[in-house]
């Protein structure tokens, strides 16, 4: 008899602390997809600026074709970007690109002075740091997430009940964009 | 403790203050019924009960209106809502609160509100001229943690409840110190005896709640989670120690929004004569800035050096 609620009471602690684990998981899990969500959200918004900065920066350099070609191209491989490490990395390539736009802008001073110009640079200044605090957030839930589902006794039922490592958001060693020497004056204010 | 834990901890705190607070007004109700009649007592509950829940709803405008915090036009406020929405996004919120402007030269800031979507930060005027960016960012994101993690819901359930609990003390002791009205003299006997049980109830009750909503262990966590946010501590406790450093206080300092702030805005532990400043801690509703600084120092490995940074102030002095 007492063997029977021993096992009773094995079996129940076990329900139990499934039960708490599971929704832990979810719990975590949906940390993920805010985090996530909020950097997608930004990465749109800064792929949106993009065109506007183009035509504002054609109209003063219409010769700098090199430039206009390699961030449209960047900004649509943001825009393809299937995981995070993909964006990330299609997001670093666009910062780059975005490097040698403003560079090129700082050759023309009524460019630079121009309304529309500088609203858009403050937009996108804004977007970038809302890039980076969207990155921390995210990150650091995925590292959560990542490590419960991995470690025990998470580590025993989480892939059978579909939950998968996440990747996080940045550009795996080694695929950065080669880092140009920039020479000019820092654009932001 | 994962952000949605942390916030259940606060939901679940926030609920047996609700029930906590129906038990008192029901058993206050059924004094009342049995010293009186059932109709003073069914009378005192619906009052009780309008009174709370109409201070819950109109708290935020009640804060805004005491402390002076003013709504501005969307382009005035862009460079301050942007760095509100962006502390916002770090902290994994997925709507940003308002954010409100308080005219004073006293640099401090506090936040309010039941859900994130309905909260507003409020900041001084003082404050946006005296910090600069990253410690400003520090400020705001010390007032996020208290919407994330609904410290604001928490304290305003607890400031309305203790307010409704000491008006009903108010109203007894003052019936007592009347007799009850024009009624017989022998029917004064177990009024008055229940009046005062209820009176002298009632007092501790309010202030347990208040304590509840004031504990100082919350603006300690508020500053850790702010660290966490910006992953950068030492800013907040640059913030911190640029508060202490700096002598004005806010002029709509009423005790009842004092605790909401990130300093206290009434008593200031250094003001405090030397040997009563033990006492006056038991009763500050904050923590003295230099062991919120510590707490900071120990956590996240560094020294904070003695000078301020000398970094231009996020909105220049005009």
């Amino acid at each position: 008899m007492i063997a029977v609620w021993i096992v009773l009471a094995v079996v129940a602690v076990l329900v139990v602390s499934f039960v708490f684990g599971f929704n832990h998981l979810v719990r975590l899990r949906n940390e993920v997809n805010t985090g996530w969500s909020n950097i997608d959200v930004q990465l749109k918004r800064r792929a949106d600026l993009i065109p506007n900065l183009v035509e504002a920066v054609k109209g003063y350099a219409a010769h700098e074709r090199g430039v206009f070609d390699s961030i449209t191209e960047a900004r649509s491989s943001l825009l393809r970007a299937g995981t995070p490490g993909a964006a990330a990395q299609a997001n670093d390539v666009l910062t780059t690109a975005l490097g040698r736009l403003f560079a090129v802008a700082e050759a023309y001073p009524d460019l630079k002075a121009s309304q529309n110009f500088l609203r858009l640079q403050d937009e996108l200044t804004d977007t970038e740091d809302k890039i980076a605090a969207a990155r921390r957030y995210y990150n650091a839930t995925v590292m959560r997430y990542n490590t419960k589902i991995q470690s025990f006794p998470g580590v025993l039922y989480a892939g059978a009940l579909g939950f998968t490592a996440r990747e996080f958001f940045e550009a795996e060693e080694g695929d950065h964009a080669v880092p140009q020497v920039d020479l000019t004056p820092p654009t932001s204010q | 403790m994962t952000l949605q834990e942390q916030i259940r901890a606060n939901r679940l705190r926030s609920l047996v203050l609700i029930g906590g607070f129906a038990v008192i007004i029901l058993i206050l109700a059924a004094l009342l019924g049995a010293a009186f009649n059932l109709w003073v007592g069914a009378f005192a509950l619906a009052g009780a009960l309008i009174y709370a829940v109409f201070g819950i709803i109109s708290s935020r405008g009640m804060v805004a209106a005491m402390t002076g915090a003013q709504e501005l036009p969307p382009e005035q406020l862009r460079p301050i809502q942007q760095l509100v929405d962006t502390v916002a996004i770090a902290a994994g919120l997925s709507v940003t609160p308002q954010v409100r402007i308080i005219d004073d030269p006293a640099p401090n800031a506090f936040a309010t509100g039941l859900t994130p979507g309905k909260s507003f930060i409020g900041i001084t005027t003082g404050l946006l001229q005296t910090m600069p960016k990253r410690e400003l960012e520090a400020v705001i994101a010390h007032e996020m943690s208290h919407v994330r993690n609904r410290d604001t819901r928490l304290m305003t359930l607890a400031v309305v409840f203790a307010g409704v609990i000491a008006l009903i003390a108010n109203i007894a002791f003052r019936t007592m110190a009347f007799g009850g009205g024009g009624r017989g003299r022998n029917r004064g006997g177990p009024i008055v005896i229940v009046l005062a049980i209820v009176g002298f109830l009632l007092a501790p009750i309010a202030a347990g709640l208040l304590k509840m909503a004031l504990s100082r262990r919350r603006e300690y966590l508020a500053d850790a989670t702010a660290a966490e946010i910006l992953n950068d501590p030492e800013a907040v406790a640059m913030a911190l120690r640029r508060l202490e450093m700096d002598p004005t206080t806010v002029r709509h300092a009423d005790v009842s929004v004092a605790h909401m702030w990130i300093e206290s805005p009434t008593s200031r532990v250094q003001d405090a004569p030397p040997g009563g400043s033990a006492l006056a801690g038991l009763f500050d509703t904050h923590p003295p800035l230099a062991s919120r600084i510590e707490a900071l120092e120990r956590a996240g490995g560094f020294k904070l050096p003695e000078r301020l940074s000398d970094e231009q102030p996020f909105l220049a002095m005009a």
